[in-house]
């Protein structure tokens, strides 16, 4: 997949775990190693100043994408372009530093993502002094203000400790420490399923206005559809560390295509309470240690057949959208 | 009208520290009816979960029921006491708790777990127990009860552990269940799964279920009537189609707004500014008043009581006249 307006490519990633015994244990009770492949075989591709989302359920595998798109987890195979340099081929210290400052990442619990023991102010600024941004202390502080007010703060905030704060200001202050190094990239792990539904609003309108305001990509994680409904312009849906099926949003909620993605929207709970009939999915996700052969949710898919038991689903293109499923390759699903 | 199942009176919940007591749940009144599913939501520290722990007598010390009623079929057992209390607690009133994992003790076997519960209320002998509590396992849609009921708990997935502590609230045989916030740990898939297990069982055995969580589209899928609390006060309390369709208080309407709907285009999320206010620092009057877009001088001083306004009941100043 090439693609011209590109900011990041995700190609063939791929990430397993030792999840093994100590060598001990193994040499006593004669087992073998054990690996969980947390991501499996993923492609995707981002582009300038649109939202990404993925989604899924528990153990998907969907924050290991983020954690290895920022960098914070180096993939077992597989490559990620940002705007299509290859970030292990970056030898020069200097040269990742200039890329790792356009990436920039907000985390799931606003409590555990600030340093209690630090104020405000110098965690905002870390990033400004950690890439040298600002000339000096005073322009540091000043821009540290300017931040806060962006994120609906008061300037003088900065001097409080994150104790201070609520949830949804802690989350702000976050985003404050997000933008600092004004990244154009931002990669958002579940930002607000800490939060309460009104404080959650506000958050979403936020990072809404912040896109368009700095012209912001986001790669946008959630296991909430209403949520990533209302955020994303393309949204890729994980299942047991694979893309079951990559769509724009408008088309994948108006027409699911892959098992998996019509029972995640069936049970997304009706508000409208139009009385629709649910279908009744059975069972839970695998353990991700001992995957399903074949199509991982054939299990649980109302259409499975031999093939699905026995063969991965190759991604297929089909229409600006990319799905993993036998069933719509052979024509049987519509 | 028929004396409800469970009638709760002017509750107040507090929680005495060194500067006063703190008012958690402030004057809180309603009923529910003999089968019925009541929900009750709410954002973080409006006081929901509390009320549930009030009703079955399980606050955490210091909280105490200041003042109030609670009448279970008629029968005053706010004032109970612990032994009475506990033979209530089971037996006409179940609870589920939101993390089956820590519901569940780990160390005993799922049988011995439902076994217990089983004989501490009623006469049966281990062995009619046993029985029954496979009967139990199948309803909640355990796969291979027989089987499955000599397994621990952490043999278990999170949807399968919540199906059994519903098989341990529902044990007893209780005319009401309290489930505080029953899905809230568990996947989406799952959720809907146990939504409509709940319903089917409370349907089948008529069980009342006051349902306490946070997210309005569960309540949405299974209540009967809602009560929507904010910082220790029911705000509104209706039919739940009622209220979802066309909430009357500017809390629940900015509320309603701000979940992002699955069916709808991107529109920009309705906005509550603010947060929910501290229980040291509720606001005089309607303590929704400083978020309040409708607020006028009479709700910065007087708090406004419930009053029914077409099938609910608003306890707001915009209301007041309107239809009584």
């Amino acid at each position: 997949m090439t693609d011209t307006q590109a900011l990041v490519a995700v190609s063939e990633l791929s990430r397993t775990f030792d999840v093994s015994k100590p060598w001990l244990n193994r040499i006593i009770e004669r087992e073998t190693k054990k690996y969980l492949r947390a991501v499996d075989d993923l492609s995707f591709v981002i582009r300038k100043g649109e939202t990404f989302a993925l989604v899924g359920e528990s153990g998907s595998g969907k924050s290991t994408v983020a954690k290895i798109v920022v960098g914070l987890l180096p993939p077992t195979t597989g490559h990620i372009l940002i705007e299509g340099v290859d970030l292990a081929d970056v030898s020069r210290v200097a040269e990742l530093r200039k890329i790792r400052r356009r990436i920039q990442m907000i985390f799931q619990d606003p409590f555990a993502s600030l340093n209690p023991r630090w104020r405000v102010q110098k965690i905002v600024a870390e990033p400004i002094r950690a890439f040298g941004l600002e000339a000096d202390d005073a322009a540091t502080t000043r821009r540290v203000g300017e931040l806060l007010s962006v994120v609906g703060l008061d300037p003088r905030d900065g001097f409080k400790f994150p104790h201070e704060f609520s949830g949804g200001q802690r989350q702000r202050i976050c985003i404050a420490r997000a933008l600092a190094s004004k990244p154009d990239f931002i990669v958002c792990d579940e930002p607000t399923s800490a939060l309460d539904v009104s404080v959650q609003a506000q958050i979403l309108n936020l990072m809404k206005d912040l896109q368009d305001e700095f012209g912001l990509t986001y790669l946008f994680i959630s296991h909430d559809l209403s949520v990533v409904r209302h955020m994303a312009n393309r949204i890729g849906v994980m299942y047991l560390g694979r893309v079951v099926e990559i769509a724009e949003a408008k088309m994948l909620f108006k027409a699911p295509k892959h098992p998996y993605t019509r029972m995640l929207l069936d049970a997304v709970p009706d508000l409208e309470m139009t009385g629709r009939a649910h279908q009744q999915i059975e069972g839970e996700v695998p353990n991700p240690i001992s995957p399903p052969a074949g199509c991982t949710f054939h299990p649980r898919c109302p259409f499975a057949n031999e093939r699905c038991r026995t063969e991965i689903p190759a991604a297929i293109e089909r229409a600006d959208s990319l799905i993993a499923c036998h069933g719509v390759e052979e024509g049987r699903l519509d | 009208m028929s004396t409800p199942l469970l009638s709760v009176r002017d509750l107040v919940v507090e929680f005495p520290t060194r500067h006063g007591a703190l008012t958690a749940v402030d004057r809180i009144s309603f009923d529910i009816a003999a089968g019925e599913v009541l929900g009750v939501v709410g954002e973080s520290g409006a006081g929901k979960s509390l009320t549930g722990a009030a009703i079955i007598g399980l606050l955490e010390p210091p909280g105490r029921i200041a003042s109030g009623e609670v009448y279970l079929q008629g029968q005053r057992i706010d004032q109970l006491p612990a032994s009475e209390m506990r033979s209530i607690r089971g037996k006409r009133i179940g609870m589920i708790f939101q993390d089956p994992l820590t519901s569940l003790n780990p160390l005993y076997r799922i049988g011995q777990q439902l076994v217990e519960t089983i004989q501490t209320h009623s006469a049966l002998r281990t062995a009619q127990a046993r029985e029954r509590a496979i009967e139990l396992l199948s309803e909640v849609g355990i796969p291979a009860p027989e089987t499955r009921i000599d397994a621990y708990p952490h043999q278990f997935s999170g949807g399968m552990r919540q199906r059994v502590v519903i098989a341990l609230a529902l044990a007893g045989e209780p005319s009401l269940v309290i489930a505080d916030e029953p899905t809230t740990a568990l996947d989406v898939s799952v959720q809907a799964q146990i939504i409509a297990l709940l319903k089917r069982l409370c349907r089948d055995h008529g069980t009342a279920v006051m349902l306490i969580t946070h997210d309005m589209g569960v309540i949405a899928e299974a209540a009967d009537r809602v009560a929507v609390m904010y910082a220790g006060r029911i705000a509104e309390i209706g039919p739940v189609r009622d209220v979802v369709k066309a909430p009357k208080h500017p809390y629940t309407v900015g509320l309603m707004g701000s979940i992002p709907s699955i069916d709808s285009e991107h529109t920009r999320l309705v906005q509550i500014p603010g947060a929910m206010p501290r229980l040291t620092a509720i606001p005089q009057g309607c303590s929704f008043n400083p978020r309040c877009t409708d607020v006028f001088e009479k709700c910065r001083h007087q708090e406004p009581q419930p009053r029914t306004v077409g099938t609910a009941d608003v306890a707001c100043w915009l209301y007041d006249g309107a239809t009584k």
